[in-house]
């Protein structure tokens, strides 16, 4: 039972999946129900995926298979990447002050005490809980001690993250700010497993949506494509805007002005932002406009896609939690919202027309910007 | 591994649990062993008291986090690891015990036999002890780890399986700590040092099949 505890960062688009599992089975008890049976599942490198179902339809019994927290019963699950896990609820009853629980648990997943230490520093920070690190477990609040279950898990940069409710009890600022940190690790390579009951959390960014019913998985037709954002951007003075930004390979065009024009699937904009923002000399964003299709025009370099099994070429089948459907044509909910990142008033809007419920991903505006 | 190590230990020292067992061994030592008494007698109680103190600490290591928190460890570790690293904890915290305890009193006692006639040398009894302790110690952690998480996980069946199962292992015939204690006081007796290897082995391997069976079934019983 020798494990990899190195802590080195996973890279984009490995090959094959992280996890899979083949048949697999979970009952409790020898002669207990079956609560799983039959589930393949292969969670490849990169991947977010969400499991949908109803209480007790078995979805944290499958994330604690995708853990290796529970044996199948039967089948088999191969891989067993770096794996960091969140409980729905992190109890307090531990005789650790925040930061010595996060240090240890940083040790146990392969850090050294001083990479630990900042690490604990810096997750609870972004969370929102930085003053909390010398307090006593027993004595966070619920949310709080959430915060810590959170870092906990982030603070090694896992190959695997499987999140049961993960954001239960965070207020909206660490929602949200989970959500920027799950699409970072997403973009690093981190394939992402979660269950949650908002039926918005990370919507349309997940490769894919399964749902637990009855002891078995189906995956859900339709998942949608990641929408898309527009981003215009001026090169600095003195620079050949031919020579392109100094980001991934994204698909660039002029754009109005001597600008240039990127687009860039949603869960990338926070990496391109930066990218373009922290280079010398800098560029100068003029502005980001969510696209209103889904990027067909624009395939992920080098992103994961999730295989379809058999069952996913069927016709779409009634998924518990609606994932964001495509837009219809015909008038939507809410007509035409101003973009919910408004370009400067003065840039010349070179987006298609706002005709379209505005989506900006939790990434525009979740991440550590 | 050295990182669960230090968690579980931390775990251990900072939850006060171990305060109780530890007291409890010190208060069997108090009334059981008088300065002046014959060593290898004195030798092999402080050794029988170490057996529950070992399975009590064992019990207490494997139910000392909450589940969740269990969850949290065992993701990266595995949860086989993390139950081994408590049972490596309470195993080496007993033996910590027993050995503080199998120096003090090889210092304190009698080098004599019995019936004070016959001579006993110091240095080969308190070999001896040591080694009837740690035949003690391996058993008693078999005997916790296979009474406790994840076995028996309900604590109304856990505590009295495992007070059950001490006293067996110290009076069924056949039982390494048994063959050990017998050791200590036919030696007594006759004032000849018989080191109990056997016993040692014995517990040994009993101890790795109880730490097998548990680790094993960590993630198929939780």
């Amino acid at each position: 039972m020798t494990r990899s505890h190195a802590a080195k960062p996973g890279s984009r688009g490995g090959a094959g999946p992280r996890i899979r599992l083949q048949g697999a089975g979970r009952r409790y008890g020898l002669r207990g129900p079956w609560v799983l049976r039959g589930i393949d599942l292969e969670v490849p490198a990169g991947a977010l995926l969400r499991i949908d179902g109803v209480n007790g339809s078995g979805k944290s019994t499958l994330l604690r298979l995708l853990a290796g927290l529970d044996a199948p019963s039967e089948g088999r699950v191969t891989g067993r990447p770096r794996t960091a896990y969140v409980p729905e609820r992190f109890p307090a009853r531990l005789p650790f002050t925040a930061e010595g629980y996060l240090i240890h648990l940083g040790r146990v997943h392969g850090l050294s005490r001083e990479a630990a230490a900042r690490g604990a520093a810096g997750w609870m920070e972004r969370f929102g809980a930085g003053e909390h690190l010398r307090t006593p477990l027993s004595e966070l609040s619920k949310g709080s001690s959430q915060k810590v279950a959170v870092s906990q898990a982030l603070l090694a940069a896992p190959d695997l993250l499987l999140l049961d409710e993960a954001w239960t009890g965070l207020d909206a600022a660490a929602r949200a700010e989970l959500d920027g940190a799950v699409l970072e690790r997403r973009a690093a390579g981190c394939s992402v497993v979660f269950v949650d009951h908002d039926p918005r959390r990370l919507a349309g960014l997940s490769d894919a949506t399964y749902t637990v019913a009855g002891g078995a998985l189906r995956r859900c037709a339709g998942a949608p494509a990641a929408p898309s954002v527009g981003i215009v951007a001026l090169a600095p003075p003195g620079t050949d805007p031919a020579a392109g930004p100094p980001t991934a390979p994204f698909p660039v065009a002029p754009g109005p002005s001597g600008a240039v024009r990127l687009t860039v699937p949603a869960t990338d904009s926070d990496a391109v932002l930066r990218d373009l923002l922290t280079t010398r000399p800098a560029w100068h964003v003029v502005s980001v406009t969510p696209l209103p299709t889904p990027a067909d025009t624009a395939p992920r370099t080098g992103g994961p896609r999730v295989p379809a099994p058999p069952d996913a070429t069927a016709a779409p089948d009634s998924c518990a939690a609606p994932v964001r459907p495509v837009p219809p044509p015909a008038a939507p909910v809410r007509p035409a919202p101003p973009p919910a990142a408004p370009p400067p008033a003065s840039a010349p809007h070179a987006g298609p027309p706002p005709g379209t419920p505005s989506r900006v991903s939790g990434s525009a505006d979740g991440g550590t910007a | 591994m050295s990182a669960l190590l230090h968690y579980h230990l931390a775990l251990l020292v900072r939850s006060q649990r171990w305060l109780p067992p530890v007291l409890l061994y010190a208060v069997f030592l108090c009334v059981g062993i008088r300065s002046g008494q014959p060593v290898l007698d004195s030798l092999g109680f402080a050794s029988a008291c170490v057996l529950p103190v070992a399975a009590w600490l064992v019990h207490i290591c494997v139910t000392n986090e909450p589940s969740a928190a269990r969850n949290c460890v065992a993701a990266p570790a595995g949860s086989a690891r993390a139950h081994l690293a408590c049972l490596l904890v309470a195993f080496c915290t007993a033996v910590l015990l027993g050995t503080v305890a199998a120096l003090l009193v090889t210092a304190i006692s009698e080098p004599a036999s019995s019936d004070h006639q016959v001579p006993v040398p110091r240095p080969a009894a308190g070999f001896a002890g040591l080694l009837a302790m740690l035949a003690c110690a391996l058993l008693g952690t078999a005997v916790g780890a296979l009474t406790s998480r994840p076995l028996l996980r309900s604590t109304g069946r856990a505590v009295p399986a495992l007070v059950l199962a001490v006293f067996l292992a110290l009076v069924l015939a056949g039982s390494p700590a048994r063959e050990a204690l017998t050791d200590m006081v036919t030696g007594s007796q006759d004032g000849a040092v018989r080191i109990p290897l056997l016993p040692c082995a014995t517990g040994a391997a009993a101890a790795l099949a109880a730490t097998a069976v548990a680790c094993a079934l960590t993630s198929r019983r939780d």
